[in-house]
């Protein structure tokens, strides 16, 4: 499927890659990106924190966790198809490369992102992704920066109504202490639940069903079969 | 009226010597000996238990220095069975705290993570999967727990189903508390009801009258594995139960009077739980209620519950 | 009211005797009553045999349930009552209807019946014992009886329903025992009994009789949560059920007695019975129709439990059966009550009896606790049928009532047949 001069640009790439790797470990505690942190390690408390009025305690956001659908391959050989993945700073590529704007859809992604699946409504990467800043910020409806880690802002310019419950306390989940009087609470980010890119809430199996005593397990249509 | 031949036995040498006489005093031996043979599983299970334990008086009437012994002998009990230190605190209710519980129907996904949770914390028994909270699978277009299904085993959140936690509403008006002949559950003054699982007799006319399938009972033992005990346990709540006594939903009153979440909010994972005092005006459950439109499970019954359910709008 | 109890002879009646030695012979009284009790024929004695085996078999399955735990059950969170509480309503029904020869007798004064009350009142009294066995071996610690206790233990009263019950039927036992024995006690030792001493006892009793099902009814039909018994109509039904099922019991009794003894009398007073029972069946199950109209017409999810027991719902069936075969008992025994043959002396009352006593047996108690229980107040539907256990226990608690009852009928029968007096050597 893919051309030689594509193979080429890949290695080239991959070189960058390499070296971006390099200088990004140095930079990884305090990198602004939102992959900073390897996935699948509990997210630590955030030194970013949100304190609510009048109380000696805290409520802090935990840091979001990596948005796994940014995650992305480039393929470094033509020959092999072993696909490589790693994270590095947007500008890494895109201060070398400019952005194709009318990508709004991941099937549109025949050369870099691959496998990004995307499905958030009508928006287009630019919706959000900053292509002024080489794509290392995001960017508000009116055309404000706002770094990565604000994200939360970004999502409440649409989802007004589900900001004003988190804000209340009446949406996302969160651990600690309803009394801040006594304690802290930590609370979680948008990213927690909600992958900015398919932001539906994933499926999954749910625990364990009760298992009372004469009960038919599988929902009341088998009821007559476990007596 | 019946007599008891039991204690006419030893007057035997009063009677005229007569063979029916002695035949009826052998037939009284053999049954006595009978019934004795028949209901000696009764001192198998009392070798379980102390004098200090059956005396033991309500709760609400042990002074502190009796509590306080009861919670020691009642930490030496599982430490002897389970192997286990555990620690039994007694939290009171706090002054201008009334608890109350709101739940957002539009954002529980019905992962169960929250019926989950409050079986770890509660030291429920885990043959039976037990846990406070049920779950419903409902069908869109209202609630009829009909079509309910608290069994499902299926990924969730299903696209046309929407999920219905439901455990303890802790009623203003309890219809349990009511039924109880003796007073062995009680609201508090924080509005949770609480058992004293040391006083109750088991007579489940609790559960008969509760309208929420709230609580339970313990029809045996619970077992748990000792790595998986709690240790922190409260005396009112998640103490390892006895059995055959009742056990309900306490909002988790060991952690949620030292100002901590119960552990079913701390487990869901959309935040579709708000928990808090109803007293304060600045709490988020006092905002859910003022700002939702929020409803309770047979408001008809009149049992005011202190659970409230929300969907967004 | 001031009506004879018993018969009593001119020699017995010249007799007197102070206060203090009338309480000083009483312990005579209980010894040779316990004579005359453990004394018969091979018949009574296999027949005491057959209970004492039954009633051990059932203490032992308790002993096990209480060590084992209540697990042992077929009971569950869901279906929380079972057996007992089925079988406790039905026998407190029957301590009830133990009243409707007390009525015609002392209301009415039906002469005749005077002369058999007792035995009404005496089935009054192994019933009430059957009801408190039955919600005892209920208990998921019966050690901690103590605290159902007024003053010792903590009683919410008057909040509880269950604290009535309590109080109403430890009441009943009582009254009637005091009837019985001092009746029992008068006619052993050949005084007139003085009214004074048991008539306003027996009014009482009445009274309390019908105190009795109307707070057991109570105790359901206050659950706001459980729509199938929060009706209205569930205290006249018991009552009306209740007047059917304990006539009829006493209608055997009655049949035992007169075949194992020479004691005679008129076939007037178990005509009034049937009268009764006709009446009250007539009433029972026209209450059950104006039930079962406002239900199902309606169509409102409160015939939820109603669709289960009568057609099964969800794929769940286990009530029909019963419910149906209880129907049809019912009906039966009412065809048969209403033919002329059922105020002859024969077979067929007595099959009519029997009936009626196991169609009511199986409504009130598989086919009104159990059904309030399915679906769930939260509607799910899980099944119960009783355990191994729970008949084992169940049973015990019949045979043990029937021990009781044999004995109480057998010291009847021997008063007053004059076999039990002071001047009888009578004894062990």
């Amino acid at each position: 499927m893919k051309t030689m001069g594509k193979h080429g640009l890949s290695r080239r790439l991959s070189c960058l890659i390499v070296v971006a790797l390099l200088c990004g470990c140095g930079k990884m505690s305090s990198s602004t990106t939102l992959t900073q942190e390897p996935a699948g390690s509990d997210a630590t408390l955030a030194e970013s924190t949100e304190t609510e009025t009048a109380v000696q305690h805290t409520a802090t956001i935990r840091k979001p966790p990596p948005v796994l659908g940014a995650v992305f391959r480039v393929e470094v050989t033509g020959t092999n198809a072993t696909s490589y993945e790693g994270h590095l700073q947007c500008a890494a590529c895109h201060s070398l490369r400019s952005s194709n704007p009318d990508n709004s859809k991941s099937s549109h992604l025949d050369e870099f992102h691959q496998g990004l699946r995307f499905s958030h409504g009508q928006l287009s990467c630019v919706s959000c992704h900053n292509p002024g800043d080489n794509y290392s910020s995001l960017r508000l409806a009116d055309g404000k920066t706002i770094p990565f880690e604000e994200s939360i802002t970004l999502c409440a310019q649409c989802h007004g109504p589900q900001y004003r419950d988190y804000e209340r306390g009446a949406h996302g989940g969160m651990t600690g202490y309803w009394d801040l009087k006594r304690g802290d609470r930590v609370r979680n980010h948008c990213q927690h639940c909600h992958d900015p890119h398919v932001p539906n809430y994933p499926k999954f199996y749910p625990a364990a069903a009760p298992q009372d005593r004469f009960q038919p397990s599988h929902g009341k249509e088998g009821a007559s079969h476990d007596h | 009226m019946t007599t008891n031949p039991a204690t006419h036995l030893p007057v035997l040498d009063n009677q005229p010597n007569s063979r029916r006489g002695f035949m009826k005093a052998c037939g009284a031996t053999l049954g006595l000996a009978a019934w004795a043979t028949a209901l000696k599983p009764l001192t198998e299970w009392a070798a379980d238990m102390n004098v200090d334990e059956f005396l033991q008086k309500h709760y609400r009437e042990l002074k502190p220095d009796e509590k306080q012994a009861i919670f020691r002998r009642l930490e030496a009990d599982c430490k002897a069975e389970h192997g286990v230190d555990v620690k039994i605190a007694d939290p009171q209710p706090n002054d201008g705290v009334q608890f109350a519980y709101a739940l957002n129907l539009s954002i529980c996904i019905g992962c169960r993570k929250c019926a989950e949770a409050c079986s770890i914390e509660n030291n429920h028994d885990r043959k039976t999967n037990n846990s406070y909270i049920r779950v419903f699978e409902m069908e869109m277009g209202g609630i009829d727990f009909e079509k309910g299904d608290a069994t499902y085993d299926h990924p969730v959140p299903q696209p046309d189903k929407f999920y219905m936690p439901v455990q303890c509403q802790q009623c203003e008006n309890a219809p349990c508390v009511k039924a109880c002949p003796i007073e062995a559950t009680w609201q508090e003054k924080d509005g949770i009801v609480v058992v004293d699982y040391n006083w109750c007799i088991g007579c489940r006319y609790c559960e008969a009258a509760c309208p929420y399938h709230a609580r339970r009972f313990n029809w045996e033992k619970p077992t748990i594995p000792a790595e998986e005990i709690n240790p922190n346990q409260g005396y009112l709540s998640n103490r390892i139960r006895p059995q055959g006594v009742m056990e309900k939903c306490t909002f988790c009153l060991h952690r949620t009077r030292e100002g901590r979440m119960p552990a079913c909010l701390e487990a869901c994972p959309t935040g579709a739980r708000v928990f808090g005092n109803i007293l304060d005006p600045q709490s988020e459950i006092r905002w859910v209620i003022e700002n939702k439109r929020t409803f309770v499970l047979k408001e008809e019954l009149g049992t005011k519950p202190r659970f409230y359910y929300f969907f967004d709008e | 009211m001031s009506s004879i109890n018993t018969p009593l002879t001119g020699e017995d009646a010249t007799k007197s005797m102070s206060t203090r030695e009338t309480i000083h012979s009483y312990p005579r009284f209980l010894w040779k009553a316990l004579g005359v009790a453990t004394d018969g024929s091979w018949l009574f004695y296999g027949w005491m045999t057959l209970l004492t085996a039954i009633a051990l078999v059932g203490a032992n399955a308790w002993a096990v349930q209480v060590r084992d735990g209540m697990v042992l059950t077929n009971m569950s969170d869901h279906v929380s009552w079972g057996l007992y509480i089925a079988n406790f309503t039905f026998c407190v029904g029957l301590a009830a209807g133990g009243v409707m020869m007390v009525i015609p007798a002392y209301l009415y004064d039906d002469e005749e019946m005077h002369h058999l009350v007792i035995i009404g009142e005496a089935v009054a009294i192994a019933a009430i014992l059957m009801s408190t066995l039955s919600v005892v071996v209920d208990l998921g610690r019966p050690d901690r009886f103590w605290h159902l206790m007024p003053i010792i233990g903590k009683f919410n009263w008057p909040m509880s329903m269950l604290t009535w019950d309590i109080i109403v039927l430890n009441g009943y036992l009582v009254i009637n025992v005091h009837i019985v024995g001092y009746l029992l006690y008068m006619q052993y030792l050949g005084k007139r009994p003085n009214p004074w001493w048991y008539v306003p006892f027996v009014f009482l009793s009445i009274l309390w009789a019908i105190s009795i099902h109307t707070v057991t009814a109570f105790l359901y039909c206050g659950l706001g949560g459980r729509p199938f018994w929060n009706t209205a109509l569930l205290a006249p039904r018991f009552l009306a059920s209740a007047f059917v099922s304990g006539p009829a019991f006493i209608l055997i009794v009655l049949r035992a007695i007169r075949m194992t003894s020479d004691w005679k009398w008129s076939p007037r007073p178990a005509r009034t019975l049937i009268q009764i029972i006709r009446i009250s069946m007539a009433i029972n199950l026209l209450m059950l129709v104006s039930e079962l109209f406002t239900l199902f017409y309606t169509g409102s999810g409160h015939a939820a439990s109603a669709k289960y027991l009568f057609f099964g719902s969800h794929g769940a069936s286990g009530l029909v059966v019963w419910i149906w075969t209880a129907i049809g008992l019912n009906i039966a025994g009412t065809i048969l009550f209403f033919t002329p043959a059922a105020l002859r002396r024969g077979n067929l009352r007595i099959l009519a009896c029997v009936l009626c006593i196991a169609g009511i047996w199986i409504e009130k108690g598989m086919g009104l606790v159990i059904p309030g229980f399915i679906p769930s107040t939260l509607h799910e539907v899980v099944e119960y049928a009783p355990s191994l256990v729970e008949w084992k226990i169940t049973a015990g608690i019949w045979a043990f009532g029937m021990l009781v009852l044999t004995i109480l009928v057998k010291l009847i029968e021997a008063i007053h047949a004059k076999r039990l007096s002071p001047s009888n050597s009578h004894a062990l």
